[in-house]
């Protein structure tokens, strides 16, 4: 659990960093001779004033930088330890979160499925089935839903893959599908995010909180008691799933775009913090997927036909 | 076998930039790469000091950690070295990486990144020795001619050393019980988790 | 990604031979602790640790076959002298790889250097020759080329003088270039010849050589590592002579030396400084005078050097008075307690050396500048020694050599200077009548009337060829104004005020420019549609030859690669020129000509049997080449071969290198120095200013004072006291005459037959007196005092005066510039200038200061090195420093573009500006190599199609301003007025 402290450490202190412009100059500490003039090998900086600074917190700086001619001006960047926090945050505090919230989610589904098994509908089949959706609505959802898929597995292969798959695939067999992998990643972005826009036009109106959810999560969806809980379009438990998607889509689009186009508005650090955010709304994102999937396939009776008959 | 460091003595560096031209003269490397590069702190503040870097092939190298598709290796000197078949392009080991050492040609409109490249310790990859795959890909392979990297051993001011870490620790130790002073071995505490005690 | 050259496979058959003995694959103790920049010193104190071993070569791996060839030239980049190792395979240069057994840069280079390769195979390279059509730029044969070009010069002489005709040679000849470009100028009838030094170092060699007899570096590079106190004055080497840094910071290690650095931009060699005193741009005779001013107070001068050894203190004594601690401060701004520090480090912790650049040579006051670091060498007693002296960096390959051999207005090869016993003494060498080269002069009538021409008259300096080409005909005193201009690999933006230079191009009527590339001549002033040639010249890689560094040494460089695509050398297209203009076989009478390449042996040859005055005469070219070939034996420290076949002999043996080859003198590694004996490299001042002077006393009375060494001497040497310089006439009165042979003595007959006893040591073809002088342990030129007053120059004493466009008007009444005057053929009205600008308040509209300076990735005009993609990459916008209070207040942010305008023709540039303190407040530095934009302009579509620099930006002579040295015509870059304001 240490990467999780390293990991926490590192959040707010690029968080802190996001918010401070400007770099601090490291002050040397100048060695003036009597009359004011100055020695410069006396007062020559040392790394280890300089990696102290960067210790003392978020003011001392993310790195030890200076000025470079060329006009990579990242290559300033000397020493940045906030590499290895990021480090400890992938391989170690991600690692966790991943495995709690995937694993215990699908643990706790199938604990649900096993005490409940399917929710049937109360009173069967009514015989009649009601356009809730229209073509371009479930188009829509099943575009994003299809590129979440592919973008979850690759990314959870970028990740996880190489203790997953490496061992079994092989490193050439596993670098090509990687390599497909994060093709795949990156040019299903955009179909994604216009998915997640278009959800977030569509259904924006109906999905916004109201009183009658408060009803409906009192009564845990249904779960507690017996009756049906009362619910416009979409009921509370829905429109958690639509948040989940449209800021959480949001989000890790956002983040995503900043990773991809390198340095574009962003800078090492920010890029790290946007990996973090990244990865992990990615991971609590894809538990959450998983439990509406769940719901809307063996959860839940009617999912199969809850097409309208072909017209 | 040896273990292979760099070190730069800053009080020496004078940022003449000759550790960069060798690199790109021995390895062709393109335009926009910049294997390795020298940084100025407190630039024309009197305590300015340069210091030249490149990857500093790290103990428990960070950039093989991270990477989701484990093309690095570390070879018999401790070379950090990395597979350009395997590498997929991903910036992983740029995020961790403490020296801002990778470094990716950019591939397409938005500057996309293409394969990893970086300082080989002119130690070349992962092919046969000499190979001409192994200087397309990664330059030339001065080790196995018994070389040492360019960068160094072109140094203006014998600055930039190069070679076995406990050979370069003692000969920045001595230079420093010499003068009498010195601004640190740059990176080694991050690189080898190690100082060096003067 | 990376791209292969398939020769590079080929080059790895060359491991085995490299590892010679060794197992491959595998270094030996020695070899590693070099390759990890380990001195030898330092070798014993490793001897416990373990021995490296590297990665097997993989031997199935290593390509078999062909080995690559090496061979060895010198970086042409600064004068440093460093070894180039090139790997050549298939006629390709492959591969460079440090040269060890240099012992001048035991391997290093800076980025120029190690990016050397890319000079001879870049793409950027002029490959045929070329001629504007109508501004369409044409490809032409050679052929074509010369006939045209001949016919045109051969046009101008008729109607406009052979003195219309421009010879602009080179820093980056080899000594045999820049002998025959000499050499042709006189064949062609002019003193109108001149390279790069009247823009770096003229003021040095004239302000050297008149105060101790030579114009050049007194030690050398690794002798720095001997002094206890080293100051860098005007001069930043970390960027202009990076490999020097080596030797400089190894004395600061080794002997904990002080590091004082002088300069208004805290430079990246200041960094490494132990003392960082910032000035006043052009305020140099001020701080040394305020150093010496507590050296006299605190009795700190050497006394007994100064009695036995200098002329003419006291004067000096009297100025410094003068320069009390807090006149000092107020003109120079330097804290009056650091000067004394500074004054007494220098005066007690000995030894000192001083090393000065273009921060101290390019000025109105440049001369005087040089004389006052002189003096100041001369009251501390640091001079002639190890770890002392006058450490001159110069700025090419062989502008030191290229000064020495003559590309001068004021000289022939080797100081001999213009007046008939120097062209009676060349016409003896050249084997050609004196009568015939009177015959190629143009006549002239001088102001009294009496007729005679322009032979003994120093020509136009190279910082005025336009002011030559546009003044009205009856300001410039020849035939005609400068018609055409002969460009032999110089830049067209390294002269100050460009504005003028453009409208100067416009008016030529001819331009021809040899180089391999176009250059900013090509590119400036697009209004010119004709008569313009370009000739692609091989780099200084391609040709063989040598070369003299700043230390004198010479080294030979073997021709790396053919020159390549339709390239020649200079000394190819010299000779065809000369063939075109009818003087060849006259002009190579005496040198081997094939497929009319000269051969470099034969020309080096030639200059040795006239290169006496300077010691140029025993530099063979088989020495030469035995020294590179053997560099292993020499050590670093002294220079000195220990063993080997050049045993004795100090490395490229740095002129004087006295008498024939066969007299194997060693070379002189220090001048001066009186602790050797002359035959190993000794050497006393020279009694080169006559043997006594006459002064006028307070009173009116007048007494004589001798010149000469007073109870001083060189070792071994058989008088005891001063002497003057040797003649045949001193030898019959020593009696040492008889040790003449017959031949030496049948030669300095037929020199004067009439009176033999006035034939010299140095016009004594046959070398004789030479070597009798230093048999008898005394040096050739006499034993003189140095002087501290150089009566005859035009400020004796030097005296401060402020810069032409000065930020300190006020100070202008006090310390004016030196009245109007005409000099080198043209009028100087910078006294004019000065008043008219302190008057109109100038410094009110233009209120920084500019100066300029070297960056590492580059060089000179930058043409070359902007077409260098390695080095390119690394700086690739022009730019401003300017201190982070002035951008503030005028809103300048860091990276930002700027127009930068200066003082004079309503100049502009616009550039990006570079927010540091590494300038003061006030001052604004810009760096020197770029050009191809101009005010504002972008120029690229002037250059030839793909021979276009890939860098281009404005040059910072757009906006630099009138001003001249009056010794040597040197221009003032480094201290002007310019306003900033963002774009």
């Amino acid at each position: 659990m240490a990467g999780l402290f390293a990991n926490a450490r590192f959040i707010v202190a690029a968080l802190a960093l996001a918010l401070i412009v400007g770099v601090a100059a490291p002050a040397g500490a100048q060695q003036r001779n009597s009359d004011n003039s100055v020695n410069p090998t006396a007062s020559a900086v040392k790394e280890d004033q300089l990696l102290n600074a960067l210790k003392s917190g978020p003011g001392g700086g993310d790195s030890i930088s200076g000025r470079v001619s060329i006009p990579d001006q990242k290559s300033g960047n000397l020493i940045q330890p906030a590499g290895q926090a990021w480090r400890a945050f992938h391989e170690g505090a991600l690692h966790w979160l991943a495995a709690i919230a995937i694993l215990g989610m699908l643990a706790v589904l199938v604990v649900f499925y096993l005490m409940r098994g399917m929710v049937k509908l109360e009173n069967g089949r009514s015989g009649r089935s009601i356009v809730r959706f229209n073509a371009f609505e479930r188009g829509v959802h099943w575009m994003t839903a299809g590129c979440f898929i592919v973008l979850a597995i690759t990314g959870l292969n970028i990740s996880f893959g190489k203790s997953l798959l490496l061992p079994l695939f092989g490193a050439d067999a596993f670098a090509a599908w990687s390599q497909w992998g994060k093709y795949a990643h990156n040019y299903l972005s955009f179909p994604f995010t216009l998915g997640v826009v278009l959800m977030l036009l569509m259904w924006v109106a109906n999905n916004i909180p109201n009183g009658v959810d408060i009803a409906w999560i009192k009564r845990g969806g249904g779960i507690v008691g017996n009756d049906h809980p009362p619910a416009y379009k979409f009921n509370a438990g829905q429109k958690v799933i639509y948040w989940i998607v449209v800021l959480g889509g949001g989000c890790v689009a956002t983040t995503g775009y900043f990773l991809m186009f390198p340095f574009y508005g962003t800078d090492i650090a920010g890029m790290q913090l946007a990996q973090v955010i990244h990865a992990t709304v990615a991971v609590l994102f894809i538990a959450a997927m998983i439990a509406h999937i769940y719901i809307g396939s063996i959860g839940m009776d009617g999912f199969s036909r809850s097409r309208p008959a072909a017209a | 076998m040896a273990r292979m460091k760099f070190l730069c003595d800053a009080d020496r560096c004078i940022e003449c930039n000759a550790c960069v031209t060798a690199c790109k003269n021995e390895h062709e490397v393109p335009w926009g790469i910049n294997r390795r590069r020298v940084v100025t702190i407190n630039d024309g503040k009197p305590g300015e000091r340069s210091v030249s870097m490149a990857c500093m092939h790290c103990t428990d190298a960070p950039c093989a950690a991270v990477c989701p598709v484990n093309c690095f290796y570390t070879t018999a000197d401790a070379v950090v070295l990395h597979s350009k078949d395997l590498c997929i392009g991903c910036g992983y080991c740029f995020y961790a990486c403490p020296f801002g050492a990778p470094q990716y040609p950019k591939v397409g409109n938005f500057g996309s990144r293409g394969k990893m490249d970086k300082c080989t310790f002119c130690a070349g990859g992962p092919e046969a020795d000499h190979s001409k795959e192994e200087y397309e890909k990664y330059g030339s392979n001065r080790l196995a001619e018994g070389k040492l990297p360019l960068c160094a051993e072109m140094c203006s001011t014998k600055s930039l050393l190069a070679g076995d870490g406990d050979i370069i620790a003692q000969i920045y130790k001595e230079r420093v019980v010499r003068r009498g002073y010195g601004s640190g071995a740059w990176g080694w505490k991050t690189a080898y988790k190690e100082s060096i005690a003067t | 990604m990376l791209i292969k050259r398939t020769e590079r496979q080929a080059r790895r058959g060359m491991l085995a031979a490299a590892l010679g003995t060794q197992s491959a694959g595998s270094i030996d103790r020695r070899t590693f602790l070099r390759r990890s920049g380990l001195a030898a010193g330092g070798l014993a104190a490793v001897g416990a640790l373990p021995l490296t071993s590297v990665r097997k070569a993989d031997a199935a791996g290593s390509a078999p076959g062909a080995g690559a060839t090496i061979r060895k030239n010198i970086c042409t980049h600064c004068s440093v002298g460093c070894t180039l190792i090139a790997e050549v395979s298939n006629g390709v240069w492959v591969g460079q790889e440090p040269g060890w057994d240099s012992p001048i840069n035991r391997g290093s280079h800076c980025a120029k250097g190690a990016a050397t390769r890319e000079l001879v195979h870049g793409d950027r390279r002029l490959k045929y020759p070329m001629k504007l059509v109508n501004g369409q730029w044409t490809r032409i044969s050679w052929d074509v080329a010369i006939n045209e070009i001949g016919d045109k010069m051969m046009a101008i002489r008729a109607k406009s003088g052979a003195d219309s005709v421009y010879w602009l040679g080179s820093a980056k000849f080899t000594n045999e270039g820049a002998y025959l470009n000499r050499k042709f100028a006189a064949f062609w009838g002019t003193n109108n010849s001149d390279h790069q030094a009247r823009i770096c170092h003229s003021t040095t060699v004239a302000g050297v050589a008149n105060t101790w007899g030579y114009g050049a570096m007194t030690n050398s590079y690794t002798d720095i590592r001997n002094s206890k106190t080293i100051m860098i004055m005007g001069g930043n080497p970390a960027e202009a002579h990076p490999v020097s840094l080596q030797h400089v910071l190894e004395g600061k290690q080794s002997q904990r030396a002080n590091m004082i650095v002088i300069d208004p931009r805290m430079t990246r060699t200041a960094a490494h400084a132990t003392e960082y005193v910032r000035l006043r741009s052009g305020t140099d005779i001020p701080v040394i005078y305020g150093m010496l001013w507590h050296i006299f107070k605190n009795g700190g001068e050497d006394k007994q050097f100064i009695e036995q050894r200098v002329y003419g203190m006291d004067d000096i004594r009297k100025e410094v008075e003068k320069w009390t601690p807090e006149e000092v401060e107020r003109v120079t701004g330097v804290p009056g307690a650091q000067l004394e520090r500074v004054a007494k480090m220098f005066a007690t912790e000995k030894p000192s050396t001083l090393i000065w650049c273009m921060g101290v040579t390019q000025h109105t006051v440049g001369t005087a500048n040089v004389r006052a670091l002189c003096i100041l060498l001369l009251a501390t007693g640091n001079v002639g020694a190890p770890g002392t002296g006058a450490n001159i960096f110069r700025g090419h390959t062989n502008v030191q050599g290229a000064t020495d051999l003559g590309l001068d207005i004021a000289t022939l090869p080797l100081y001999y200077g213009l007046a008939e016993p120097a062209w009676r003494h060349w016409s003896r060498v050249w084997e050609v009548p004196y009568d015939w080269f009177v015959s190629r002069f143009d006549k002239i009538t001088a102001a009294d009337g009496k007729e005679s021409n322009t032979m003994q008259v120093p020509g136009i300096p190279s910082t005025r060829w336009f002011d030559a080409t546009l003044s009205e005909q009856k300001d410039v005193s020849q035939k005609d104004n400068i018609k055409a201009m002969m460009v032999f690999g110089h830049g067209g933006n390294t002269v100050t005020r460009m504005p003028k230079a453009q409208e100067g191009v416009e008016k030529l009527e001819l331009l021809v420019v040899a180089d391999p590339h176009p250059t900013t001549w090509a590119a400036l002033a697009p209004a010119r549609k004709d008569n313009t040639y370009l000739l692609p010249i091989a780099t200084s890689y391609e040709t063989a030859g040598s070369r003299t560094a700043s230390n004198r040494a010479i080294q030979w460089g073997e021709q790396i690669v053919k020159p390549i695509f339709e390239s020649k050398d200079d000394n190819e297209v010299m000779y065809l020129l000369a063939k075109k203009l009818g003087f060849a076989d006259t002009m190579f009478k005496n040198i081997k000509v094939e497929n009319n390449v000269p051969s470099p042996e034969d020309i080096l040859r030639e200059s040795n049997r006239g290169g006496w005055s300077t010691g140029y005469c025993g530099q063979s070219p088989e020495r030469l080449k035995t020294h590179m070939a053997n560099q292993k034996d020499f050590d670093m420290l002294t220079q000195k071969a220990a063993s080997g076949p050049n045993t004795g002999d100090y490395y490229g043996l740095p002129w004087p290198c006295w008498g024939t080859p066969e007299y194997k003198h060693p070379g002189t590694p220090l001048l001066y120095n009186t602790n050797l004996s002359v035959k190993e490299g000794g050497g006393t001042f020279r009694a080169r200013f006559g043997v006594e002077r006459e002064e006028t006393l307070a009173d009116g009375s007048k007494r004589k004072v001798s010149l000469l060494g007073n109870g001083y001497y060189s070792k071994d040497s058989e008088i005891k006291d001063g002497y003057p310089e040797f003649t045949l006439g001193v030898l019959k009165k020593l009696g040492w005459d008889k040790d003449l042979t017959e031949a030496e003595m049948a030669v300095i007959n037929k020199i004067n037959p009439t009176t033999p006893d006035a034939v010299s040591w140095a016009i004594d073809l046959s070398g004789g007196i030479q070597r009798v002088a230093i048999e008898h342990g005394c040096v050739p030129y006499g034993n003189g005092k140095a002087r501290a007053n150089a009566f005859g120059l035009p400020d004796a004493i030097p005296t401060h005066r402020e810069p032409i466009y000065t930020p300190r008007p006020e100070l202008v009444a006090k310390y004016p510039t030196l009245p109007n005057r005409r000099e080198f053929r043209m009028p100087n009205v910078g006294f004019d200038v000065q008043k008219a600008a302190a008057e109109k308040g100038v410094a009110k509209q233009f209120p920084l200061i500019l100066t300029s300076g070297r960056l590492v990735e580059y060089e000179g005009g930058g043409e070359e090195t902007r077409s260098n993609k390695w080095l390119a990459e690394l700086q690739q916008d022009m730019f401003i420093e300017i201190n982070p209070g002035d951008a503030s207040e005028r809103g300048i942010k860091d990276g930002q573009w700027v127009w930068v305008t200066g003082a004079e023709h309503q100049s502009k540039a616009r550039m990006k500006a570079l927010v540091t303190e590494r300038v003061g407040k006030g001052v604004t530095w810009c760096p020197f190599h770029f050009a191809g934009w101009f005010q504002g302009v972008d120029q690229r579509g002037n250059y030839p199609k793909g021979a276009d620099p890939i860098v281009l930006g404005e040059s910072v002579n757009t906006l630099t301003t009138y001003g001249f040295d009056p010794v040597t015509g040197m221009q003032e870059p480094k201290a002007t007025l310019c306003q900033v304001r963002a774009a």
